[in-house]
């Protein structure tokens, strides 16, 4: 058991910090953290499908579904933008279900294939249907995001809202996880046959989750596109979806904040990078070193220097007996 | 009118009949051993009863419910749970937790109390898992690791998620496998007590022992046949029973 202290006092330093970029950090920073935790909450949204047990490398499709959906209905029909973020992410569940319902009977490598194919289709879909969204001169003209009918104009007040809808939703997916649903999310992806035994409608719940995570996706996007205000097809392609698959290996699979620091730590350090070849170079770099060195990734860094530091200080002193 | 009865069960593997043509009938409260050598049909029996195999003919009628071609989630929500022989619990979580795994049937907490209660569950819900943790002999080690228990204790956790699931039929597929004298001892008077508490078993095991001090009646499968079936006494002598175990070459002698 972990001090009951260390978690508020952290979680409250973590929040104070991010209410504080917009203060000491210039536009640039306020838009790369907009970014930052808009890969958050796609990266924690993932968690309780592969949680499940669902190899899921197709959730920057939902995403796509999400960020045109709002922007379509934003631009062309003047719909707030509450109700068409919560459009968008209402559809995006809808085609979670509409894909998920006769796929997730498949299992590990066969449903990866799925997510995979669907991924292009909906690329594919955006790409070619251009007299609704323009296809490969991307869709721009996007409305800024308002609440309550007033436009958030600023960077800041944008950051704000999207640092809002990251709490919001990590509260959500915290709680789910730790009720009976989560405990029922891992029994599946440790054995379903016996969580089947124990009355678990494992379909149902392998659904449930799914379209959970394509929900919150779609959120995400609906945000980008009217953060952004661009929207490029390939923007949301295979090398996105991996992406967010990466940051929870990378982050480690173990725990809830495993895919919040993954996609912190990776989007900060591939920053440089963005939209240069070398971005695929860096996330495989990152993803082979975990896989070698972390398996838990990186939540499990500061256990593997207390284990170091421990070897240390306990061989040193004492010379083996057994010389 | 019988708990569980099955009529002509079959199920065949391409032309193989891993079962074949079986009748089983398992009265309220009786604690009832399936026999056999290797390859008699047990485990593929528990396959079809708990739905995880759909029987190629034949009928399952549980407590006057046809239940045949039920998934295997619908016949444990019915009260016919069964354990494992090899995957008995989940290693990466508490003894407390598998409980309340097996729990959930029971629960009638929704969706609106998940996101605002306080509390990750409600009380009422733990304590009956620690109650049943108590029962198991297990309460010590509520918060340990499922993985880091010693064997013997594993196969009892196996045992107790099922009973949280409040099963009327309990199917334990070979319970003391790998247990010496004392362990495997405990696991039987604990059978005992489950069943005096209200629960009818039956059981699948390889350990004569065992089954012959705790069943009141055993059916023999070989060949995915039913080969007898009687009290302990009267299987253990007939010739059929022996010669299947030894072959034909002992009954001669």
């Amino acid at each position: 058991m972990r001090p009951k202290l260390g978690v508020p006092i952290v979680l409250a330093t973590v929040v104070g910090l991010a209410l504080l970029v917009p203060r000491f950090g210039g536009d640039y920073y306020v838009h790369v953290f907009a970014l930052v935790f808009t890969n958050v909450i796609l990266a924690a949204s993932l968690r309780p499908s592969l949680t499940c047990g669902q190899l899921n490398i197709g959730h920057s499709a939902f995403m796509s579904i999400g960020a045109y959906t709002s922007a379509l209905l934003a631009k062309n029909l003047a719909v707030p933008f509450e109700i068409s973020l919560v459009c968008g992410a209402l559809l995006a569940a809808a085609v979670g279900l509409a894909i998920g319902y006769p796929s997730l009977r498949l299992r590990g490598v066969y449903f990866a294939m799925v997510t995979v194919a669907f991924v292009e289709v909906i690329r594919l879909i955006a790409q070619l249907w251009v007299s609704l969204t323009r296809g490969m001169s991307g869709l721009s003209g996007i409305p800024k995001p308002s609440i309550l009918g007033m436009t958030l104009t600023t960077r800041a007040s944008q950051y704000y809202l999207v640092l809002g809808l990251t709490l919001v939703i990590l509260l959500v997916l915290w709680k789910l996880e730790h009720s009976r649903l989560g405990l029922i999310w891992k029994s599946i992806g440790l054995g379903d046959n016996l969580a089947q035994s124990l009355g678990v409608d494992i379909a149902r719940h392998k659904l449930l989750a799914f379209m959970l995570g394509c929900f919150f996706a779609g959120t995400a996007g609906a945000f980008y596109a009217h953060f952004i205000r661009f929207l490029f097809p390939p923007e949301f392609g295979f090398l996105m979806a991996t992406n967010i698959l990466v940051y929870n290996y990378v982050g480690g699979r173990g725990h809830f904040v495993g895919p919040v620091v993954g996609a912190t730590f990776l989007s900060l350090l591939s920053e440089p990078f963005r939209g240069s070849p070398y971005e695929t170079i860096f996330f495989s770099i990152a993803m082979l070193l975990t896989i070698l060195f972390l398996p838990g990734g990186l939540i499990t860094l500061p256990r593997k220097l207390a284990e170091l530091r421990w070897w240390r200080t306990a061989s040193s002193p004492t010379p083996s007996p057994a010389a | 009118m019988p708990l569980l009865e099955t009529r002509d069960l079959t199920r065949l593997f391409g032309g193989l009949a891993a079962v074949n043509g079986v009748d089983l009938t398992v009265d309220k409260g009786e604690i009832v051993g399936l026999i056999g050598p290797n390859g008699a049909g047990k485990t593929t029996c528990f396959n079809l009863l708990s739905g995880f195999l759909r029987p190629t003919r034949g009928s399952i009628v549980f407590d006057g419910e046809d239940i045949t071609g039920l998934r295997p989630h619908q016949i444990a929500a019915r009260g016919l749970v069964r354990t494992f022989q090899l995957t008995t619990l989940f290693q990466e979580m508490t003894a407390l937790e598998n409980v309340l795994l097996g729990l959930h049937l029971h629960s009638g907490k929704g969706p609106r109390q998940v996101l605002f209660s306080r509390r990750d569950f409600p009380a009422d819900e733990i304590a009956r898992g620690r109650d049943v943790l108590d029962f198991t002999g297990l309460a010590a080690h509520a918060h340990q690791l499922s993985r880091n228990l010693p064997h013997g204790h594993q196969r009892v956790l196996g045992i107790a998620m099922a009973l949280a699931a409040e099963p009327r039929l309990l199917l334990l597929d070979e319970p003391v496998t790998g247990m010496n004298l004392d362990e495997s001892g405990r696991v039987m008077d604990l059978v005992k007590t489950i069943r005096s508490r209200g629960t009818t078993i039956l059981l699948v095991e390889h350990n004569m022992k065992a089954v012959m001090g705790t069943c009141e009646r055993i059916v023999v499968l070989n060949f995915g046949r039913k080969l007898a079936e009687g009290t302990p006494s009267h299987v253990s002598t007939s010739p059929e029973v022996i010669q299947a175990y030894l072959g034909t070459g002992v009954a001669h002698a």
